[in-house]
């Protein structure tokens, strides 16, 4: 008989009230009481306090939770979900009844940024050989990416790994922005090969301590460790919860999203002309229900487009969840589904988004979608040229 | 008295439910569930009752699918619970003996709006929020909006006729309800009430209404949608005794004044939502009113202020007007989330739901008080004052010995004030389970058994949420002894 | 609670035989002329309590309407039961709407508890005293346009509403009512014969006098829209129709009418044929019907099924 180890305290918090039922991505796409974070909860006392097996159901429900913690900001009586959820995936995968041996071995990868970066070639070598069928959902990727070079050394950028073979652009935006403000950054490169998110997502709460232990060594400087990868943020500002070190909770205090960052300083930025743009917003999970900053999001972009509009799903996920989109397929396209009927309701020239992961998966689902710093960074650029011209 | 905590998962039964390949025969091996962990889910509601075990979980799409679920479970003598999200507080959506659970959830498309009409055709699974969020654009909403409102369904709304804050105003839901499709008992379809001002035949749509699941399922409902207001006020008043707050609400109303919502919440409910809204609620109040005023501008300042002025007449020593939509959004997130904020102060809760005339308002609620304490439990108050709609939760933690014992028993007493006081025993939450057996109390033997006569026109076989509403004694009520059951009780 | 008249009109009615209720026959015939050799009844009358500040009262179903509304207007209130005379249970058991329904309320919303004598001559209450109440089946709901033939009414608590400070009857020719409903707020009432257009305005003066400026926005056939003491006189016959179904009126069919715009009730001068019901839904009705009054004895003749003749 397994148990889940979960805490007796906080699994009693929940007083079934429901109220988180329609925030949960996975019940609103189903209505199925066990993909919801009131039905989990259940199942969790069930097999911990009354033995129930982990029969394939109940699994399931467990893997199919996208992890967004959007049930935890609906909480009125602040039930920790993420920490159950967090703790039940450890015990599905050390006990083996989840993450196939290959998946395993992809995770193990991501610690490892020789290897992500020829993943991230080869891949895009067989997107030029239409080898990749686009609806894998990742992005055009580059087959060369020039490196990224220090500008000073007020603060650390997180690069990781994924977004930095992925998507190096992104960071060499922000670190246009940061250095408009007044910011020198210092990349992060191998250094912090991985924040481990993705692990710990998957229950390998082992490999994610592991790496949360090397960017805690690494990072150990005091500056500010900026991050534009949403989800990465999230991890890294728990990594206090993940290691139980002061050190861990000191590196902790100092991580912030760019746009958080930013949002009190928007003086230090030159005031330009904003992009003609009708942008909306799509809040990472994890930004606003983890981190809960989204609202810095808005703050940083105003100035530089013409109009933000908010979308109409009151922050419902939109289904990547790091690796879930790849992992869960389906119920991850049925949740993109909704969110993509939103976008199209707002009617947006593009769709602004401060985690790649989501970029991506909308990406795969047709919408155009860009990080808020590319769009400050081009409005940046934009004026610049155009006094240039001027000139 | 079996708790949820003692309850032990039931084992996969030996043979298996012959009734579940007839149903899968109707919706397909995806949209019936039979394992056992997955049907314990659906014991519960958000009440504290739990009652016997679902049998198959059942998930239509269509009226049809409805129909054919209905008409398999008469073949194998089945009874059939409908369910929305599965927010009551009364018991209503749990299963009694073994019935075939039909859920609602997946039949949850707003399917037209007319402007014309002022209708909109819903499935009954919509969100209530969804709605009013779609209508937003147009300038409309739905108008009957429970605490619950962003998670409960429109066809729960409708079998447990459900308020409220702005009820107040605008009525509770079957205010709202112009037709139904209703899939009675027996899998015969038929529709109840109409568009037109006066549809033929006696109102069965509004006695289908409140019906706690017990007349048939609901499986396409036309609610009236309601201009939204040209302006809104709210108001927070805070006072150094609930008395106060109290009584200037039936002051309020007896000035002819009748806000959009008036709602007071006490000293320690206002600490805990405090603490997770953060909108800025005066700790240091003995209670707080919440007031809204809406309709058009001249109307609702002049309201407003006299609001103001009774309030201070009452003794209230601080008011304040929300400056902004932000603001007021906070005030009300704080209000609708009170009953889940108590976990903060003791992990299991119970939630009574009583009427009373609102000039009784002060002394019942003192009774109240008088009634926890002597029963050595923490009581908190939130409710919908401006209609004398008490919902005192009583606190407990069930861990501890004879607790439970103790929660009845003042429930029980807070009833009996109340209708003493010349009130009733629901005011929105229903009877389900939870108040089946005090419904003598309010009601004489003769009145029961012509509510009893109601039911039996739409089920005369007893099929459609045996066990609840009516006492024992009167028919569809002896499907089993029940146990009542104060829950959350996991601790 | 025992109440001697209830209780004498429930000796009255008895168990065997019969009977009807009359009340001031201002609707005598609606639903069908009653089977000749029914005991006609009154209902008991009288105001019992009214309660200002819980804005209910309490009545005897044989008051007549008027009366309770000058008792309550005393208060500066008033019910949504209509002023076209009668009584206030046979107001009630008809069911019928105030013409300002729109301002004071669905008189199926007003009623709050009823007591009734059964078929079989008890004294039963359905509903509760208080505003809000779920307590157990509505048989309020059903009682309402019910005719008499489920129960008869002997006692009921309504809901009061406080009156307007400000009432104004505005009037114009050539106008579309349908602009004039959407472009207002709330109105009270918004009423068509066909020609001419009236609204009724409720509320504080301030309010009342936006609302009229918005109104002048919606043009007229030339006179603008100019004040009147009251609305128009109404033709003795109910129609039911969809609100967007007014739009297509026939006078042909329905001779001289007033139509309810936003409600889609009509006053017509010709009465309405009977209305179908689907066979279920009359299925339906009759186990209803037999389960309260198994034997026909109450308001024999009656259907619900057709409104006024
Ligand atoms: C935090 C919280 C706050 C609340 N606040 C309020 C409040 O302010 N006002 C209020 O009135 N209630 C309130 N409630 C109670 C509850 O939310 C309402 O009763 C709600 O209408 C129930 O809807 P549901 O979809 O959850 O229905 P369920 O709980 O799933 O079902 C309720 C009843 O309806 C029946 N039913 C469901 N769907 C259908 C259908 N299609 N046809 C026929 N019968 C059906 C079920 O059998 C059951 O008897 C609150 C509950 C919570 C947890
Ligand atoms: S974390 Fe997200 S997907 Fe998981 S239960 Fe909570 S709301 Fe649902
Ligand atoms: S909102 Fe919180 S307390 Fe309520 S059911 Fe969800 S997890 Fe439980």
């Amino acid at each position: 008989m397994t148990t889940l180890g979960l805490d007796a305290g906080e699994l009693s918090r929940c007083v079934q009230c429901g109220l988180c039922l329609s925030s949960c991505p996975t019940f609103r796409v189903t209505g199925d009481e066990s993909q919801s974070p009131r039905g989990r909860i259940a199942l969790m006392r069930a097999v911990e306090r009354d033995g129930a097996p982990l029969s394939t159901p109940v699994r399931r429900a467990f893997e199919t939770c996208v992890q967004c913690r959007a049930c935890e900001t609906a909480c009125p009586s602040a039930v920790p979900f993420g920490h159950l959820i967090a703790r039940t995936r450890e015990v599905l995968a050390d006990e083996g009844l989840s993450v196939s041996p290959p998946v395993r071995a992809g995770y193990a990868a991501l610690g490892h940024p020789s290897l992500v970066r020829a993943a991230g070639r080869a891949l895009a070598a067989g997107q030029r050989l239409r080898a990749v069928p686009r609806s894998v959902g990742l992005p055009r990727l580059p087959l060369r990416q020039g490196p990224l070079t220090p500008s000073g050394s007020d603060v650390h950028l997180f690069t990781g790994c994924v977004m930095d073979a992925f998507e190096r652009d992104v960071h060499r935006d922000t670190m246009r922005v940061l250095a408009a403000a007044g910011f020198g950054a210092m990349p992060t490169g191998d250094r912090v090969p991985c924040c481990g998110a993705l692990h710990a997502h998957a229950g390998l709460t082992r490999p994610a301590r592991r790496l949360a232990q090397r960017a805690v060594s690494a990072l150990g400087d005091g500056r500010p460790v900026l991050v534009d990868s949403a989800g990465c943020g999230a991890m890294m500002k728990e990594y206090g919860q993940l290691l139980g070190s002061d050190a861990a909770r000191e590196l902790a205090a100092r991580v912030f999203d760019v746009s958080e960052w930013l949002a009190p300083r928007m003086a230090q930025l030159p005031e330009v002309r904003p992009l003609d743009l009708r942008v909306a917003v799509q809040d990472p999970c994890h930004l606003r229900h983890v981190q809960r900053v989204h609202q810095a999001t808005r703050a940083v972009l105003a100035p530089f487009v013409r109009e933000l509009v908010e979308l109409d799903d009151d922050g419902l996920c939109c289904g990547a969840g790091g690796a879930y989109a790849f992992v869960e397929r389906s119920e991850a396209r049925a949740i993109r589904a909704r969110k993509l009927a939103s976008i199209a309701r707002a009617v947006p020239d593009v769709v602004a988004s401060a985690n790649p992961g989501c970029a991506m998966h909308l990406a795969s689902g047709g919408v155009r979608s860009v990080h808020p710093m590319t769009l400050v960074a081009r409005a940046l650029e934009e004026h610049a040229t155009s006094r240039s011209a001027r000139r | 008295m079996a708790s949820r905590a003692t309850r032990r998962a039931r084992p996969q039964p030996a043979a298996p439910d012959p009734i579940v390949a007839a149903l899968v025969g109707v919706l397909g091996r995806d949209r019936v569930r039979d394992d056992a962990a997955e049907r314990s889910l659906l014991a519960h509601d958000a009440s504290v009752f739990s009652g016997g075990a679902a049998g198959p979980v059942c998930f239509p799409t269509s009226t049809e699918e409805v129909q054919a679920v209905v008409r398999t479970a008469v073949a194998h003598g089945r009874a059939v619970v409908p369910r929305g999200a599965g927010t009551g507080l009364a018991g209503g959506a749990i299963p009694l003996g073994r019935p075939v659970v039909v859920v609602t959830t997946k039949m949850n498309r707003i399917l037209d709006v007319d402007l014309d009409d002022r209708v909109a055709w819903v499935e009954p699974g919509v969100v209530n929020l969804d709605l009013t969020t779609y209508l937003r654009p147009l300038g409309y909403h739905f108008a009957p909006d429970p605490s619950s409102q962003q998670a409960c369904t429109i066809g729960g709304n409708v079998a447990n006729n459900s308020g409220g804050p702005h009820c107040l105003a605008y009525g509770v839901t079957g205010q709202h309800v112009l037709a139904l499709d209703v899939v009675l008992p027996d899998g015969e379809l038929v529709r109840l009430g109409g568009l037109d001002a006066e549809p033929p035949a006696y109102d069965l749509r509004g006695a289908f209404i409140g019906g706690e699941g017990t007349l048939g399922i609901a499986t396409l409902i036309a609610v009236r949608i309601t201009k939204n207001p040209l302006r809104v006020r709210t108001l927070l008043l805070a006072f150094d005794t609930i008395e106060d707050a109290a009584t200037t609400v039936g002051s309020v109303i007896a000035a002819g004044i009748v806000p959009a919502a008036m709602e007071v919440m006490d000293r320690r409910i206002t600490a805990a939502v405090e603490s997770f809204v953060h909108a800025g609620y005066p700790l240091d109040a003995g209670a707080v009113l919440l007031v809204e005023v809406d309709g058009p501008e001249e109307g609702t300042a002049v309201d407003a202020e006299r609001v103001v002025e009774i309030g201070r007449a009452n003794g209230a020593t601080t008011v304040r007007v929300a400056a902004t939509e932000e603001e007021r959004a906070l005030l009300w997130k704080g209000r609708k989330t009170a009953f889940g904020a108590v976990a903060k102060i003791a992990p299991s809760y119970y939630l009574q739901d009583t009427v009373v005339p609102r000039s009784a308002l002060p002394g019942v609620l003192q009774s109240v008080y008088e009634i926890a304490e002597r029963h050595d439990l923490m009581v908190v108050n939130v409710f919908h004052a401006g209609d004398g709609n008490l919902h005192p939760l009583l606190l407990f933690d069930s861990r501890e010995h004879g607790a439970i014992e103790r929660v009845h028993a003042a429930g029980r007493e807070i009833v009996e004030v109340s209708l003493a006081a010349g009130g009733v025993l629901s005011g929105e939450h229903g009877i389900g389970v939870e108040k089946r057996d005090y419904m003598p109390l309010q009601f004489s033997d003769v009145d029961l058994d012509h509510q009893n006569r109601l039911r039996r026109a739409f089920d005369p076989a007893c099929r459609a949420n045996p066990g609840k509403v009516l006492p024992s004694g009167h028919s569809c009520a002896d499907i089993q002894a029940l146990e009542r059951v104060p829950a959350g009780l996991w601790g | 609670m025992a109440d001697d008249a209830l209780e004498a009109f429930a000796t009255e009615v008895g168990a065997r035989g019969p009977v009807a209720v009359e009340g001031a026959r201002t609707r005598w015939s609606t639903g069908g002329e009653l089977e000749p050799g029914a005991r006609l009844l009154r209902a008991p009358e009288g105001i019992v309590e009214h309660r200002p500040e819980e804005m209910t009262v309490r009545v005897r179903a044989g008051t007549p309407v008027d009366e309770l509304h000058c008792e309550l207007a005393a208060f500066g209130q008033r019910t949504a039961l209509p002023r076209r005379g009668g009584t206030v249970g046979g107001a009630l058991a008809v069911g019928e709407d105030d013409v300002c329904a729109l301002g004071r309320g669905r008189v199926r919303d007003a009623l709050l508890q009823v007591r009734y004598v059964s078929a079989e001559g008890a004294v039963v209450t359905g509903g509760g005293p208080t505003v809000k109440n779920v307590t157990g089946y509505d048989l309020c709901r059903l009682f309402v346009g019910s005719l008499g033939t489920l129960g008869l009414i002997g006692e009921v608590i309504l809901r009061t509403n406080p009156v307007p400070p400000v009432s104004r009857w505005l009037r114009a020719d050539g106008t579309d009512p349908f602009a004039a409903l959407d472009v207002l707020f709330r109105p009270s009432a918004v009423l068509f014969d066909g020609r001419a257009t009236w609204v009724h305005l409720e509320g504080h003066a301030a309010d009342v006098e936006a609302e009229r400026r918005t109104l002048s926005a919606v043009p007229t056939a030339g006179g603008g829209w100019t004040e009147c003491e009251d609305g128009p006189v109404l033709p003795p016959h109910r129609w039911s129709f969809r609100p967007s179904e007014l739009r297509q009126l026939d006078g042909a069919v329905l001779g001289a009418y007033v139509a309810s715009v936003g409600v889609g009730t009509v006053f017509a001068s010709h009465s309405p044929p009977p209305r179908p019901q689907a066979p279920a839904l009359r299925a339906l009705a009759e186990r209803v019907k037999h389960a309260f009054d198994p034997g026909g004895r109450l308001n024999p003749g009656r259907h619900v099924a057709l409104l006024a003749p």
